[in-house]
């Protein structure tokens, strides 16, 4: 039905396209001309008469005869950097070369580039358009009269969060860091981790009118390259005129958009992502966004957690176990419950029957009702929780635990064994953040299901839930690999979390040219024996 | 034409989630869920009788709402259940009428004990287990007693410490397996016994004992205090407690337990039997060779525990054993019953004699000799060795 859906708004968003493209904006590209006059009158009518952009004429040369013009936007470039390295050797330091460079302005720009600017990153373009484009983006731009070329100058500046802790992928021992919305920021603390001269970063703009930078990370020679090919070739496939985040990407190039569940991975976390891409998977970043998608994403990922590798194997397959488990709970426990009250009671012990009789006698609402209903106030008090000015959330709590809790309860509207059930699963939901979303859904689904069909329902809708899971794809992965279909290797990251010295190859089903991840045999154990023990090199 | 096709499609999905309508669902404030369930029939008319107890929930605790409310009532046993009785000319006549005039549906699934009247068990219970039986609803593991008089008299007494008062007698008899002193039969062992050509299905006894209770008053309480045997589908006598010990003796049921022995008692570890039959000569001989291993709780006299000693005991032991299981075998012989399941073990050997002997097991069965072999052993004596006290 979800595809019905998706198939009557995917013919309105054709329309929407139709019409963005009539409305294009710029006209084709210009070169620049010799005159800068003519230049900047076309940069004052590209960018208009916003306050924040700032054309700076200027004379330099030696005999201040020749005009330039710096173009930035304020706000965007680094002033420090500007005023020192930028204008100071322009308005200054050219003036003191005592050579006749003036009369060639073709080479004038070579200079200023090769011996003038004290700064790192300078382009050369021709094309007024980029120049626009890269303005917008915080390059300074420096035209002269007579130069047919533009420097532009990467100097960008502005203020940007600093590097904090993770706020929701929280984690015991590893590091704290997480990822802000600065796009370089991000790659660096990525390259931080992986110093690996193949680790690259394929940058692309996308967003017609945002122009965001996106970047592919990926290792050369362990990411298959028909993959980032294939990633590329989605990216490139996107017009939409701003990409705010990078779930904007995400709902672009998923491989089931109308499936409840994600098939696109994503975290906030330096390590998580750069073990991914060492897994031979591919990060996207995107500029302006704290999270990293990671493709292919695979179920079992989303009960897999930094701390499962940081802690000890065994206690990291128990927590694995628990998280399974915990998510089976916050799907199943409202619908198994209302279906066994409704339509099942005998499967009951009897003394749990006689309590669960005694909670419901005088309760006005069939069960499943109550189920719903007090799925519905937890979903409410959920999203109170999270959207509201931190100051009320006090207030909400409070409000919440006493009328959920305790009121409904003693007024006799709800009975005491549902309020268990409903918050045990609540607090399970948390247990798996990646998948809460179609948990809530198919909590709500199992709920009605066991409600009308009893368990015969339930076992319905697991079957279309599995189903529909074991169809799945993620980037031609699928997405219950390794369980299914089995690869008995790759298990050693599933249920358990094997030692780390065990997991030698990268995981089969992502189908990395290089599988090799570390040498076998690194078990620690005491040298056989002390004459030996200078021979096991 | 998409549009409709979609629009059909959710119809159909729609559809069928409310005509399905819940059929057989139902809310548990709408059950009457049944915990014990007497059978009694009129000697003289022949009518049937059915005991209902229910369990009423709000009565219980963990009830919605109404913390502070009948606080005092609450937990009062006599409140919790329900007692109700209706009579027809047959189970289904009485229960249906039982239903008319009941405020919720009958729910049986939770029954926990049937106890049968002891006249509706001398005059046949069949019409009962075919009741029973065949209704998918009703469980195969439920227990089944026989009262010493009415049904209904054992289901309305509130003994123990269980609020449900069926719930109660049935861990009651439950536990007792761990005293093997009576059988503990569910419907099924029932049905299975009944099933077997020649073998005399059981059930245990209940009797009502008065006390004198803390006001003064008398008090009545249940107690389990004997064995009844079925020929066919009619209690044709009963066990007591000797004859019950010594028939689970002989048919491997004793699990633990106490044994008694003049001068000392005996905490039985484990025991196992096995029933022998031998065929010759057209004579049926039967030998129940048991092996029992015990601990010394107590003993009264003033030796000092000697290997000597413990062979004495180790000997009571086995003449208290086969008194117990010659004591019953005498009783089911005279009964002509095979408690025992003699029949089916001789069955079991001698297949090709067995329809001859089947006719005529009747005739056989009060004079099958029986032997019995105990092996007993000593296993602890206890933190003394030496009596506290000398002669």
């Amino acid at each position: 039905m979800p595809g019905f859906l998706f198939k009557k708004l995917h013919f309105k968003k054709i329309l929407n396209h139709e019409q963005k493209k009539s409305a294009g904006q710029y006209s084709s590209s210009v070169s620049l001309s010799q005159n800068l006059e003519e230049n900047l009158r076309v940069l004052r009518e590209a960018l208009g008469s916003s306050s924040d952009v700032i054309i700076r004429d200027m004379k330099i040369s030696s005999d201040s005869n020749i005009d330039a013009a710096v173009v930035y936007i304020d706000g965007l470039v680094d002033r420090a950097l500007l005023n020192h390295d930028i204008l100071r050797p322009l308005m200054f330091n050219l003036q003191l070369i005592k050579d006749n460079l003036s009369h060639n302005h073709k080479s004038l720009i070579d200079y200023i580039k090769s011996s003038v600017l004290t700064v790192g990153q300078i382009t050369v373009v021709q094309d007024i358009d980029r120049v626009i484009a890269r303005v917008l983006t915080g390059h300074t731009a420096i035209l002269a009269e007579g130069a047919t070329r533009a420097l532009l100058i990467d100097a960008k500046g502005w203020e940007t969060r600093r590097i904090e802790e993770p706020k929701n992928e929280l984690s015991i021992r590893g590091s704290k860091e997480s990822f802000t919305e600065t796009l370089r920021t991000n790659t660096a603390l990525l390259r931080r981790k992986i110093r690996d001269p193949r680790l690259t970063f394929e940058s692309l703009q996308i967003g017609e009118r945002s122009k965001t930078d996106v970047s592919i990370a990926y290792v050369q020679g362990i990411t298959p390259d028909n993959l980032i090919e294939e990633i590329k070739q989605r990216l490139q496939r996107i017009d939409n005129d701003i990409i705010l985040d990078v779930s904007y990407l995400e709902q672009f190039i998923e491989d089931s958009p109308s499936s409840l569940f994600p098939t696109v991975g994503s975290s906030e976390r330096p390590d998580v992502v750069a073990a991914r891409i060492l897994e031979s998977r591919a990060a996207i970043l995107v500029d302006g966004s704290p999270m990293a998608l990671t493709v292919p994403f695979l179920f079992i990922e989303g009960f897999q957690n930094p701390d499962d590798y940081y802690a000890r194997p065994f206690f990291a397959a128990l927590v694995r176990w628990v998280r399974l488990l915990g998510y089976l709970l916050s799907i199943y426990l409202p619908g198994i419950f209302v279906s066994l009250k409704t339509f099942h009671p005998e499967l009951f012990p009897t003394q749990l029957l006689v309590s669960v009789a005694a909670a419901r006698e005088g309760l006005p609402l069939p069960v499943v009702l109550e189920a719903l209903l007090m799925l519905l106030l937890f979903e409410i008090l959920r999203e109170a929780g999270l959207r509201m000015p931190r100051s009320l959330g006090q207030a909400v709590s409070i409000v919440g635990a006493l009328v959920i809790g305790q009121a409904a309860v003693s007024a006799g509207l709800v009975g005491a064994p549902m309020v268990i059930v409903i918050a045990t699963t609540a607090i399970a939901s948390f247990l798996v953040i990646l998948f809460a979303e179609p948990g809530a859904l198919y909590r709500f689904i199992m709920t009605l299901a066991g409600g009308l069909l009893g368990l015969f329902g339930i076992v319905l809708v697991s079957i279309e839930m599995l189903s529909h899971l074991a169809s799945l794809r993620s980037l031609g992965v699928a997405y219950l690999s390794p369980v299914t279909p089995l690869n008995i290797r790759g298990l050693r990251d599933t249920f358990i979390r094997a030692p780390l010295w065990a997991m030698d190859s990268r995981p089969a089903s992502l189908d990395s040219p290089n599988t090799r991840r570390q040498s076998s045999g690194q078990m620690p154990r005491p040298p056989k024996s002390s004459s030996q023990q200078g021979d096991t090199q | 034409m998409k549009g409709k096709q979609g629009f059909v499609l959710i119809l159909l999905i729609i559809i069928p989630v409310f005509i399905s309508g819940c059929w057989d669902s139902i809310e548990l404030n709408k059950l009457s869920i049944i915990s014990g369930l007497g059978w009694d029939v009129d000697a003289d008319t022949g009518q049937v009788t059915l005991t209902f107890q229910s369990i009423i929930p709000s009565e219980t605790k963990g009830a919605a709402g109404s913390s502070g409310d009948g606080g005092q009532k609450r937990g009062n046993p006599l409140h919790t259940i329900q007692l109700d009785s209706s009579t027809g000319s047959s189970a289904y006549d009485a229960l249906n009428r039982y239903s008319q005039h009941s405020s919720r549906r009958t729910f049986y699934q939770h029954t926990q004990l049937y106890i049968l009247g002891r006249s509706a068990a001398e005059q046949g219970i069949y019409p009962f287990l075919d009741s029973i039986a065949r209704n998918p609803i009703n469980r195969p593991n439920v227990l089944m007693v026989v009262s010493e008089k009415k049904a209904r008299d054992i289901l309305s007494i509130q003994d123990g410490m269980e609020s449900i008062q069926a719930m109660g007698m049935a861990a009651e008899i439950k536990l007792s397996a761990e005293y093997s002193q009576y059988p503990v039969v569910t419907y099924l062992e029932f049905a299975q016994r009944l099933l077997s050509e020649t073998t005399a299905p059981l059930a245990p006894m209940v009797g009502i004992i008065e006390q004198a209770g803390p006001e003064g008053d008398s008090v009545k309480k249940t107690r389990i205090n004997g064995t009844a045997v079925f020929k066919g589908d009619k209690m044709i006598g009963q066990l007591n407690e000797d004859e019950s010990r010594g028939l689970l003796w002989a048919i491997n049921k004793i699990k633990k337990g106490f044994l008694v022995i003049p001068g000392a008692n005996l905490e039985i570890v484990t025991a196992k039997s096995k029933i022998i039959p031998e065929l010759q000569d057209e004579k049926i001989k039967i030998t129940i060779a048991i092996d029992e291993e015990s601990n010394l709780l107590e003993y009264d006299g003033h030796r000092e525990i000697s290997s000597d000693l413990l062979q004495d005991l180790e000997k009571g032991q086995a003449r208290e054993i086969e008194r117990q299981v010659m004591a019953a075998v005498e009783k089911s012989q005279a009964l002509n019953a095979d408690v025992f399941g003699f029949g089916d073990t001789v069955h079991r050997k001698y297949k090709k004699e067995w329809p001859v002997l089947k006719a005529r097991w009747e005739d056989i069965y009060p004079y099958i000799e029986v032997v019995v072999k105990v092996k007993t052993h000593v296993n602890e004596i206890g933190e003394i060795n030496k009596a506290l006290m000398r002669d």
